[in-house]
């Protein structure tokens, strides 16, 4: 009956002690990674540009929760986007989205690049045929007091 | 009673600035060299007087006298001394005055320097420093003084942001600053001859070192705050795209151009007006980051408190300089009407002008990003945020585009390049990029943009080496000595060319660092108990421990964690979460390991009472290169401003 | 440069500081609202004080004023007043429900503040912040005007009081319940 006791004691000690019997091997799960990655997408409303994953605020947590509560329900990312656009506006997105007036910063580098080298290239051209090219022939003959000079020269 | 005499030193510097305009007008009415030297006096006196307030102030904060209102604010009696020195200009006041402290530095080096060559320029120079100056300091004295008492004096200051108690993060403004203000030196030249009317070649010689210095501070202050982000702001990354990020990297960007774009005016004596309006554009660009940074028309990490009414009197003083500015550029430009002599457009002429294309577009881009949410706003009432996906997309094309051309400006000929010697430069090196495009996707890289990158890299890289190869070769032939002191002797003998292509060299390195540790970063968070463990890329790592320890001015909850590669155990990290006691901010603290050029970055972003602890360990391949670049990249700099003067210069 | 550059420059500049200088004036953090004109989302919390759960259903055609708060904000100290004033003018009607919503607080300093400085009207918490995500909230105070039909018709960040008090009870309130059209311009 002792023995017992004492078994089931030591058993009870073992099962309710802090020190874990097994290390875990800890990873992300799919999900974990899918949230990461929607969650790069979204503004943290409360910082200073940043993302509501890099953030530390209480509001980016909870929206973070959010994505994970509507992934979970199978929402897909394109859909959550959707709806925090839906309650904050364009804002909520790292990146102006591709509508309406937005396409200006979309397309306008690319616009002024091209558009700039086409203009320089015009314009060194312009540049180019306005240069004479430089003088092909043959150097122009001597006057006489010239090749007097040169010829007394050659010969003291 | 310091702190008065500092106050009472920069209020009487305000009045010298007028009187330094003042006396060098009455230099050019009367023609006396006398006023000259009165005004250059008066600049003298300034950077004595703005020395001695600038010392009052990091006297104020050694002694921790907290009835100095700006002490108080940003420092505190456990403030390690070290960072008490830094909190001088850890606010707005202290870092006004820093700034206008380093120009009356460079102002009075820059006038004492070329005072015996530059005779005639001199009154107008001073002119243009004095009144810099007088914008500033007004902002100083009447605005943001950071000599204003506390009554009653509180039993401690507030402390220095913690975020700024970091050793990077101390050098990183005077650099900056530096290169703001170096690139007033050019400016301040541009405008003398813009007024004087003396518009040769000579300030462009003259300044040409001056340049360089100050585009070497901008690019190690840039370089600088990068580094601090990516160690103190735990996140692994070294640039957000933030607006005063921004600020500083506008000009650096137009400064750049300007820097290559003078080469042109030196060598073959055009495009006077396009360099005086790059060096307008750059020092604008400095003058309006500030405005920015410090008006709270943008929203930022790094803005200072803000105020309409300090940032209506910053708008019209950087207004005014700049309307000044251009305005005497176009009304100067119509009697520079050169005529511009190209004999063709694949020449090294032409590849600078787009240099400078893809330059500006990259600055345009910026700024317009930056704008773009104000100016939404402004139209629509609409908001949007402009983020760092947008530009880096929109950024890559033109980097690539720049860095193409990096590897063909020096070496196509002036004037006219043949097809023939277009063959010999470049044939090899575009087999070289596509080489190593071919065994990096085989290796299993297939990521567009590292391979694009990888190309336009090896091309340049192969061009540069090629070249130097060619050169040395020839040296050593010519001195029959071996290849290396062939190296010695072409670099010597062309120490500017060359060390500029040691810069080139430093960018390169720099751009693969960028490549790696942004497209090929890997990340990872879980939650775990002390003896669990996680894997990242090819590494274990493995929670043993979790604890409490103090610093001099925080508290932090400290993970102890073992990092495996197999079975081997390479290091232990102990990131930590901190509170510092004074302003109960916290910090997140990374931990770092270097292994093959790149790092495993480890913070612990929570720790909750019941031992769990959340760890956000990335893996950054090649990091180490985005420093090493910058390290290179001055290393060249350093080289080109100490080669030994040639006869013509 | 020619007159054409010229010209460009000059007016680049001009709407540059022109831009600066209306930038000036303005808040870089305030986000404008889109949901105006759209459906009031029916969310729901336990109250704070009772525990009991509140739901924006029960109170279907009536005119709602959601009121965000925290025990933390300053300004809702500075608008508490002037809230319950508000309170205080539309109690009697019987179309008019007036509703607290207490954001990312704990529940002991939800509770004390209450207590601390009274109030006349229901609060429900925001548990897990969707209450908040679902208004497009991002601060507090935040307060929203809901009409008979369930629209959102005017929200206003930052405390009510002085001009935005009258602003909100003279302008949309009482119009909403009279079935009149509101005046959002102040």
């Amino acid at each position: 009956m002792r023995m017992s006791i004492r078994f089931t004691l030591i058993l009870l000690l073992i099962l309710t002690s802090p020190w874990p019997l097994l290390a875990e091997v800890q990873d992300e799960t799919a999900l974990d990674i899918q949230v990461r990655e929607i969650a790069k997408t979204l503004r943290c409303t409360v910082c200073q540009t940043e993302n509501i994953w890099e953030s530390g605020a209480p509001l980016a947590q909870q929206m973070r929760g959010v994505v994970r509560e509507r992934l979970k329900l199978g929402h897909s990312p394109e859909d959550i986007q959707e709806y925090f656009l839906s309650r904050y506006g364009d804002y909520i997105m790292m990146e102006p989205p591709k509508h309406g007036v937005n396409w200006l910063i979309w397309v306008g580098p690319f616009i002024l690049l091209l558009g700039g080298g086409l203009l320089l290239y015009k314009e060194v051209n312009g540049w180019v045929r306005g240069t004479p090219s430089p003088p092909a022939a043959a150097p122009p003959p001597l006057d006489e007091q010239a090749r007097q000079r040169l010829e007394r020269e050659l010969e003291s | 009673m310091i702190i008065e005499i500092g106050h009472f030193s920069v209020i009487i510097a305000l009045v010298l600035s007028v009187f330094g305009m003042a006396s060098s007008a009455l230099a050019l009415k009367t023609r006396n060299p006398d006023w000259a030297r009165s005004g250059r006096m008066a600049l003298t006196l300034i950077f004595s007087l703005l020395s001695i307030g600038m010392l009052s102030l990091v006297y104020s904060f050694i002694v921790r006298d907290f009835s100095v209102l700006y002490v108080a604010n940003n420092s505190n009696s456990k403030l390690p001394f070290f960072y008490t020195v830094s909190a001088v200009w850890g606010g707005h006041e202290g870092s006004l005055l820093l700034w206008v402290f380093i120009l009356s530095v460079f102002s009075t080096l820059a006038v004492w320097l070329h005072w015996r060559t530059q005779p005639t320029i001199m009154p107008y120079l001073i002119a243009v420093e004095c009144a810099i100056i007088f914008g500033f300091l007004c902002l100083i004295v009447f605005l943001s003084s950071p000599f204003e008492r506390l009554l009653p004096v509180p039993l401690d200051g507030k402390d220095l942001n913690p975020l700024l108690q970091d050793p990077a993060m101390v050098m990183h403004p005077p650099m900056l600053y530096m290169g703001y203000v170096g690139f007033s030196i050019p400016f301040s030249f541009a405008m003398a001859a813009l007024f004087s009317g003396r518009l040769g070649e000579e300030w462009i010689k003259v300044t040409q070192r001056w340049t360089t210095f100050a585009w070497m501070c901008l690019t190690t202050g840039i370089l600088l705050g990068g580094y601090w982000a990516y160690y103190e702001l735990g996140w692994g990354g070294y640039w957000g795209w933030d607006p005063v990020e921004n600020a500083s990297f506008m000009p650096w960007l137009v400064g750049t151009a300007y820097l290559h774009s003078v080469l042109v005016q030196e060598k073959r004596k055009m495009f006077k007006v396009w360099n005086l309006f790059l060096i307008i554009v750059t020092f604008s660009l400095s003058l309006i980051g500030t405005f920015l940074v410090r008006s709270g028309v943008l929203t930022s990490v790094h803005s200072f408190a803000t105020d309409p009414e300090r940032g209506l009197y910053i708008l019209i003083f950087v207004g005014s300089v700049i309307g000044i500015a251009f305005g005497a550029l176009i009304l100067r430009s119509n009697k520079l009407k050169s005529q511009v002599e190209m004999d063709s457009l694949i020449s090294r002429e032409s590849i600078f002008l787009f240099n400078n294309l893809f330059f500006l577009v990259a600055a345009a881009t910026v700024f317009l990003g930056t704008l773009y949410p104000l100016i939404l706003e402004t139209l629509q009432g609409a908001k949007v945020t402009v983020g760092p996906p947008y530009y880096n997309a929109v950024f890559m094309p033109i980097a690539l585009g720049l860095l193409f051309l990096m590897g063909i400006g020096p070496y196509i000929p002036w004037r006219k390049a043949s097809v023939a010697s277009l063959k010999k430069s470049f044939s090899i090196p575009l087999l070289a990029g596509a080489v190593m495009v071919v065994v990096l996707a085989i290796t299993g890289i297939r990521n567009l943009y590292a391979l694009a990158g990888t190309y336009v890299v090896a091309f340049s890289g192969m061009a540069i080496v090629l070249d130097f190869g060619k050169v040395s070769q020839l040296y050593a032939q010519r001195n029959s000595s071996n290849i290396f002191k062939g190296c010695l002797s072409a670099f010597t003998a062309n120490q500017r060319r060359y060390a500029a292509m040691l810069t080139h060299i430093g960018v390169l390195v720099l751009v693969i660092g960028i490549i790696a540790s942004t497209i090929y970063q890997t990340e990872k968070v879980v939650s775990m108990q002390v003896g669990d463990e996680f894997t990242i890329a090819d590494y274990r790592i493995k929670l043993t421990e979790l604890h409490e320890v103090e610093g001099g001015n925080w508290k932090a909850e400290e993970g102890v964690f073992q990092v495996f590669d197999g079975a081997t155990l390479l290091t232990e990290l102990r990131p930590q979460k901190r509170i510092y006691n004074a302003t109960k901010t916290p910090t997140t603290e990374s931990a770092i390991y270097a292994i093959n050029m790149g790092h495993i970055f480890l913070t612990m972003p929570e720790v909750s009472p019941e031992g769990v602890a959340v760890a956000r360990g990335v893996i950054n391949p090649l990091i180490l290169w985005v420093w090493g670049g910058g390290i290179i990249m001055g290393l060249g700099v350093i080289l080109n401003i100490l080669r030994p003067r040639k006869k013509d210069e | 440069m020619t007159k054409g550059w010229q010209l460009t420059l000059v007016l680049i500049l001009l709407g540059l500081f022109a831009l600066f200088y209306q930038g000036l004036w303005g808040d870089p953090r305030h986000i404008p609202t889109v949901l105006i004109g759209t459906d009031a989302p029916m969310v729901e919390g336990p109250d704070v004080e009772t525990g009991d759960m509140i739901s924006l259903e029960q109170f279907k055609g009536k005119v709602v004023l959601l009121n965000f708060w925290a025990s933390w904000c300053y300004e809702c100290k500075v608008e508490h007043e002037s809230v319950l004033q508000l309170h205080q003018l539309f109690k009697d009607d019987p179309n008019f429900v007036m509703l607290g919503v207490n954001y990312q607080d704990k529940l002991p300093d939800a509770q004390q503040y209450l207590k601390e400085y009274g109030t006349t009207f229901p609060h429900m918490r925001d548990l897990h912040g969707q209450i908040a995500i679902d208004y497009g909230v991002y601060g507090v105070p935040e307060t929203f005007v809901i009409d008979q039909e369930g629209k959102i018709r005017y929200k206003y960040v930052g405390p009510v009081t002085g001009h935005m008090y009258t602003t909100i009870t003279q302008n949309i309130i009482a119009p909403l319940l009279k079935d009149q059209p509101i005046n959002t311009k102040s």
